[in-house]
């Protein structure tokens, strides 16, 4: 009896094995863990930093607010480091979610592919904003308004 | 009859087999996993108009300034919650393959303390909108 991947909510197994052989696979597995150890301490101290503590000092997120904050060079390399593991952590995971629902064909490289050009968009426009932002060159009154 | 017999019942109706921990705590990981991903491209679309002036800036986070989306952000940090002492588990699980034997009281431990764990912090994220 096959019980597995015929059911929707698959079969997993308790642990990944470690792939041997090196590899493009055997670098994933490795950069999963690592950074994943990483974004523990800088997902949620993010998490806690702008949802919970501002909250309870009595602050609140705005322009201002970013302003100060990106200010001084260790939050703005604090944000750049958790967009980039952040990012690709999840982006790796997406793929691994696809290649294990969709069969090998042109219908998954589509989806691989539009993942990839998708996220290397985003994490150029994130960079962009994290690393250039000048708060003396923003306009005072938006292009919207 | 016991609970948990009507809870198998209630859950044999849904999927024909019996569904183990280990397969609600790698489903979990994953959806967990792909619902943050999702509000990371929001979050950076978001931030990125503090580009365009405080005038704009503050109005779209205006848009997030309400109790559904404050709700969202509960789910959102217990999903993060869970992701990551989830994926503790599986670190712990993959280097040191032995601790394998206590994959059931590890669940178990995850689920425990992500539940703990929002108590406190749901509290104070719904505080701006809580009646009292």
């Amino acid at each position: 009896m096959s019980v597995g991947r015929t059911v929707w909510l698959g079969n997993p197994p308790a642990r990944q094995p470690r792939p041997v052989g090196p590899g493009r696979e055997r670098f994933w597995w490795w950069f999963m863990r690592l950074s994943g150890l990483a974004l523990v301490f800088l997902a949620l101290g993010h998490m806690l930093i702008m949802h919970v503590l501002v909250q309870l000092s009595g602050q609140e997120v705005s322009f201002a607010f970013v302003t100060s904050r990106w200010g001084t060079p260790f939050w703005r390399i604090y944000d750049a480091l958790l967009l980039v593991l952040a990012l690709v952590h999840g982006v790796n995971g997406a793929r691994v979610v696809i290649t294990d629902l969709v069969p090998r064909g042109s219908v998954r490289t589509l989806l691989v592919g539009g993942l990839g050009l998708l996220a290397v968009a985003w994490l150029l426009l994130g960079l962009f904003v994290v690393v250039f932002f000048n708060p003396d060159q923003a306009p005072a009154v938006g292009p919207f308004s | 009859m016991t609970f948990a017999s009507r809870l198998a019942r209630a859950q044999a109706r849904v999927v024909s087999y019996r569904v183990s921990w280990a397969q609600l705590a790698w489903f979990g990981h994953r959806l967990s996993g792909i619902g943050v991903l999702v509000y990371l491209f929001i979050h950076i679309v978001e931030t990125s108009m503090v580009t365009l002036g405080p005038t704009v800036y503050d109005a779209t986070l205006g848009l997030f300034r309400n109790l559904p989306i404050r709700l969202g952000e509960i789910v959102l940090m217990a999903a993060l919650v869970y992701h990551s002492l989830n994926g503790l588990k599986v670190i712990l699980l993959d280097f040191f393959p032995t601790t394998t034997a206590w994959y059931r009281p590890l669940t178990y431990g995850v689920v425990i303390a992500t539940l703990t764990a929002m108590i406190p912090l749901s509290l104070v994220m719904l505080a701006p909108y809580a009646p009292w």
